[in-house]
């Protein structure tokens, strides 16, 4: 073994004769959910110092329905968790085919909004399929690849596999969602390097999603507004009145980061997050709020707890009895990674503005249930390791 | 198992994350620890930007600390302008808030634009551009929260509180309280001098109009720190507005309500009462050229309650009246204009507060300040025991016979016998001649305290006193000075155009004669007739009518009933209530007692005996009154109208209590509405009894929402009873 000292037995002491081992209820990774935990108690906390005043006759307006949706999400983790994720073995294809038309319906009939079709509205809750897409992608993938045992991946498998990934990603693209649609693309990358894929294979891909971002563009499906994201990127000092409010979000936000200091100005001093300066503060620019008021050692404290939970979705992919745990692990490992990283990036401006939200601490009730169905398959992996 | 190779890849994988973790960390280090000090340093060199917080505006309470106006909370949507400036990427976003709003893009342009000028070209913003664009007011809860959760969708939207005027009572006395408006352009100068926004919304009528300094509060702002791009840095200040201060007003809104009612009751009432002209010898109508009959149009009026020792209004009611919700509901200028249409005819004029505006001959209801002038002048021989022996009519002296030939000299009494004969009354003093309502008496009054002095205008300046021809200076917006007509106004009103060509110029003794009934050139507004009883109520105080009692502080709680605030708990800012004499006549117990004997005897009889006998004017009327529970003198009027046809008589009444404990004075004109006896009275003697306890009054509740579908300005209401309505008038005369 490479890493002997990840693979550490299960403690056996004396004391719980009912049930071996190898009892998935025994074998419960405690360490994978504590960061889960914190970031979402954080990302509470955050949310109500970004919004208090935006409702005025109730400042929990937000913190009520994240809190809420944090509870949701912890009883769909523990659900997931308690099924043995081999069960998604024979269902992965129809849970693709599920999202597949969830994608395909939403581009129909879903909600209207800032010129794309992202959900599905149902009175005060909306649902973005895009999000749970995710993990039944993910997860078909991880089944499609896990049916063959050979070493190397043959090119007829890679095409397959690109196939699988390509339908929902094009649906995504068109939606347009550039954001989660390279989300997507990051953790198949994962599940493919997982089972073996070639580098060219590698270069292929990423060439084939340079190309599609090209035609779209070119095809006018992604909308100004992204490409104007994407040049205030470039040119993050413009003061092109065209470009002023792609800017002067991120200038705030930088901003913020940046005067938060070592320690930040403290909880509900701050006085950009807490004067209003940030648009979409609790969603996508959660992170400031958190640089700002809790300064470096906050931000690196959220930054380390996302780095646990990373490690702990690695070792799962690591200590996985089969190749189909561990291309799934690979793949939640990737997305939540590039969460994080495009995330944190745009805020503090070393990636452009798109809207992915920040794992467990962004205010949103679709990412966050998408999340919990992803680290309770990586728990339900963890916890049946054993054969 | 190929152990070895998984691990290989993952390790790969792991690496990647550490290297994008490493870009992380650097990135916030470098931005917390090396760049944040060249950012404070750009800090020290800022501009400040400053932005107006808007205050609360003051509530209005009636006496009792019931919410006439209130604030609500009013969601309104605002853009940055930074994301409107692009001409694509504004069209886009309106285009899709246009329908989440329920509102054009048009209209979403022209607040960002401002209105098409004549050349075209939009001619600027009203908004400022110092604060977001507000592109909807009043928006629902739902709508805010649907915008907020996806403002990344919208890009530089936002959702602000404002306070939106909320009138829980309404309609009850719309007029009093008025309502709030756009600064129009004319004002617009004048309100920027007082740091007003040109958003703003500023009263524009009623209470709301003459306190709106005092309501208004004191504006706060924000001040910004911005940089060299006008980027917002920081909060450098901020100061909190001051809200307005709450105002009480001397109305009690229960009796206000029953005004309303009592007025609009008797009018549609009236409206069902046909009249006829009367006939000549031959049993054809006088004027042949108009229908012989004509229902009674009945069409407005108005009722004032005061208190005449202090002054205060009780109530204060006109119709045809409105709903003063309407001018924040936010409906289109069409639908205004459906709900408050233009027009000339005076008779459906809604936003006129008839009470203080109403320029009326008073007709017979002037007559006890004539009787005054008389007996202060001395100009009845023996004062009160003068008598006179009335004929039923009056030929003037002052005319030679010759000139009499053109001109009216021959004056009549009002009609009796069932029309077909002027009354006569036979030897009357001062004191019948009030009761029974006889013209002769005060036409030879009205020819001699002229034609005896020289053509002075002695009688003018003795009605003057009673406040007659100058405003009352009550606390309420366009309120119309009335005329006295003299020398000066006659010749101006001929000048202007207002009276008919080829009439003279000149003040002659006929004006004069027709002053003394309350007819011709006279007007004055209701309000003045209660003022002017009310001094003779008091024994001559003329008080100004105050319709405020106080302003408070801002803050008052309200109390446990809904819609009331807990006046004891209000704080008084300025005292409003203090009685304000304008004049004190200290009119003499020998005029004024012969005065409200007759003004006493409308009421209770006795009228006179002469061929058979007259009861007075109001006698069968207040048969139903309970006058030993509160006895009040007062005088009926008939003002006549075009071409003294019978449904143009507008009818007036005014009276007061004889009980200084209960000191109430009650004026009520009805327009077109017949004889004083029979619509305006009814309406004063209603008011009498509500004070007692003998006509129901309901209690004023909070309204229901405002109807939007809804195609009149207010809703048809009634007394709950109008059994106080009843009782037999005399008709007839007045």
């Amino acid at each position: 073994m490479a890493y002997p000292i990840l693979n550490r037995r299960p403690q056996s002491r004396l004391g719980n004769i009912r049930s071996g081992p190898g009892d998935p209820r025994r074998n419960i990774d405690w360490t994978m959910l504590a960061p889960v935990v914190l970031l979402g108690v954080i990302g509470a906390f955050a949310i109500y110092s970004a919004t208090y005043w935006k409702v005025d006759a109730d400042p929990y307006w937000f913190t009520v329905r994240q809190v809420t949706f944090l509870i949701a999400s912890a009883v769909v983790l523990v659900i997931v968790m308690a099924f043995d994720y081999q069960v998604l073995r024979e269902r992965a294809y129809f849970l693709y085919g599920c999202s597949i038309i969830g994608l395909m319906m939403v581009l129909s009939v879903g909600a209207l909004k800032g010129g794309a079709r992202l959900s599905f509205d149902f009175g005060p809750i909306s649902f973005q399929p895009a999000e749970f897409a995710k993990p039944a992608v993910l997860v078909a993938l991880a089944a499609y690849f896990s049916e063959s045992r050979d070493e190397d991946m043959s090119y007829s498998k890679f095409i397959g596999g690109l196939v699988i990934v390509g339908i929902p990603t094009a649906l995504i693209i068109v939606q347009p969602d550039l954001g989660s649609a390279f989300v997507l693309i990051v953790g198949a990358l994962c599940v493919l390097v997982m089972a073996g894929a070639r580098l060219r294979y590698l270069a292929l891909i990423s060439f084939l999603t340079i190309v599609t971002v090209a035609a779209a563009v070119v095809a006018g499906i992604v909308d100004r507004y992204q490409l104007k994201r994407i040049t205030a990127f470039v040119n993050q000092n413009s003061t092109d009145k065209d470009l002023e409010r792609y800017v002067f979000q991120v200038r705030y936000a930088k901003r913020a980061v940046s005067t938060g200091g070592w320690f930040g100005k403290g909880y509900l001093k701050a006085p950009l997050t807490n004067g209003k300066f940030i648009p979409v503060q609790q969603s996508d620019f959660i992170f400031s709020a958190i640089a700002e008021q809790f300064g470096m050692i906050g931000g690196g404290v959220v930054l380390g707890l996302f780095g646990l939970l990373l490690f702990r979705i690695w070792r799962v992919g690591h200590l996985s009895k089969d190749l189909f745990g561990s291309y799934i692990c690979a793949g939640i490992f990737g997305v939540v990674l590039w969460h994080v990283f495009q995330n944190i990036g745009m805020t503090m401006g070393i990636m452009p503005v798109t809207g992915v939200p920040l794992p467990f601490v962004s205010y949103g009730g679709s990412s966050l249930l998408s999340f919990a169905i992803m680290i309770g398959l990586v728990e339900s992996i963890h916890m049946r390791r054993m054969r | 198992m190929a152990s070895d190779r998984r691990s290989s890849r993952l390790a790969a994988i792991g690496i990647v994350a550490m290297l994008l973790f490493g870009a992380m960390g650097m990135r916030m280090w470098f931005l917390q620890v090396v760049d944040a000090p060249a950012l404070e340093q750009k800090v020290q060199s800022n501009k400040t930007r400053t932005q107006k917080l808007l205050p609360e505006r003051g509530r209005i309470f009636d006496r009792y600390g019931r919410i006439m106006a209130d604030n609500e909370k009013m969601l309104t949507v605002t853009v940055a302008w930074e994301a409107l400036r692009d001409r694509a990427d504004r069209l886009e976003i309106f285009g899709r808030l246009a329908p989440i709003l329920q509102t054009t893009v048009t209209d979403l342009e022209t607040r960002y634009a401002g209105p098409l000028g004549a050349d075209g070209k939009p001619k600027g913003s009203k908004y400022s551009p110092l604060l977001p664009l507000p592109i909807k007011e009043d928006v629902g809860e739902d709508t805010a929260m649907y915008l907020l959760e996806r403002s990344e969708d919208f890009p530089g939207i936002d959702v602000t509180n404002e306070w939106k005027r909320a009138y829980p009572f309404a309609p009850v006395a719309s007029h009093i309280v008025g309502y709030l408006g756009a600064i129009t352009e004319n004002d617009s100068a004048q309100y920027l001098d007082l740091g007003y926004n040109l958003n703003e919304r500023v009263g524009q009528f009623g209470v709301e109009k003459v306190y709106e300094r005092y309501l208004r509060g004191t504006p706060g702002y924000v001040k910004y720190e911005v940089d060299s791009r006008g980027v917002i840095l920081k909060v450098v200040e901020r100061v909190e507005p001051i809200p307005g201060n709450d105002l009480q007003l001397s109305v009690d809104l229960n009796l206000q309500q029953f005004a309303e009612q009592a007025l609009e009751t008797q009018l549609r009432l009236r409206r069902f009462v046909e009249t006829c002209q009367a006939k000549d010898a031959k049993r054809k109508s006088v004027k042949p050229q108009f229908p012989d009959c004509q229902n009674l149009k009945a069409p407005a009026g108005s009722v004032v309650m005061m208190n005449y020792s202090t002054g205060e209004v009780m109530a204060l009611a006109s119709y045809p009246t409105f709903d003063n919700r309407w001018f924040n509901s936010g409906i289109s200028g069409d639908k205004f204009s459906e709900i408050f249409p233009k027009t000339d005819d005076p008779d459906k004029s809604l936003l006129v507060n008839r009470a203080i505006q109403g320029q009326y001959n008073l007709g017979s209801s002037f007559k006890p300040f004539v009787a005054f002038a008389a007996l202060d002048t001395g100009q009845l021989p023996g004062g009160e025991d003068y008598y006179y022996l009335d004929q039923g009519e009056y030929t003037l002296v002052s005319i030679d016979k010759e000139t009499c030939q053109m001109i009216k000299c021959i004056y009549r009494n009002a009609l009796c016998g069932g029309g077909n004969y002027a009354c006569r009354y036979g030897r009357v003093n001062v004191e019948d001649a009030l009761a029974v309502s006889s013209d002769t008496f005060f036409y030879k009054i009205g020819e001699e305290i002229f034609s005896e002095r020289g053509g002075q205008p002695i009688l003018q300046e003795e009605v003057r006193k009673f406040g007659f021809g100058s405003s009352t200076g009550i606390d309420l917006p366009f309120e119309s000075a009335g005329r006295v007509p003299d020398k000066e106004s006659k010749k101006k009103l001929v000048e202007s155009g207002v009276l008919m060509e080829g009439e003279s110029t000149k003040y002659l003794v006929g004006d004069n004669v027709q002053l003394s009934v309350g007819q011709g050139l006279l007007a004055a507004s209701p309000l003045q007739l209660a003022q002017a009883y009310g001094a003779l109520a008091n024994g001559g105080d003329v008080n100004r009518p105050l319709i405020a009692l106080a302003l408070l502080e801002p803050g008052t709680p309200n109390s446990d009933q809904v819609g009331v605030a807990d006046l004891t708990k209000a704080v008084v800012a300025l005292n409003l209530g203090t009685k304000d004499t304008i004049r004190n006549l200290n009119i003499d117990p020998a005029v004024l007692d012969p005065i409200v004997r007759g003004l006493s005897r409308v009421i209770t009889g006795p009228g006179v005996e002469y061929d058979f006998y007259h009861s007075t004017t109001g006698e069968r009327l207040f048969a139903s009154y309970p006058y030993e529970d509160l006895p009040i003198a007062g005088k009926t009027g008939t003002a006549q109208g075009a071409a003294s046809l019978p449904w143009n008589d507008s009818s007036a009444f005014a009276a007061f209590s004889l009980d200084a404990n209960q000191p109430w004075v009650v004026s009520a004109y009805l327009e077109k509405s017949g004889y004083g006896s029979k619509a305006a009275a009814p309406v004063v003697k209603c008011m009498f009894m509500a004070t007692i306890g003998a006509a129901t009054v309901a209690d004023v509740l909070p309204s229901n929402p405002l109807d939007l579908t809804a195609t009149v300005a207010a809703p048809e209401r009634s007394l709950p009873s109008n059994r106080c309505l009843g009782g037999a008038a005399y008709g007839g005369r007045d």
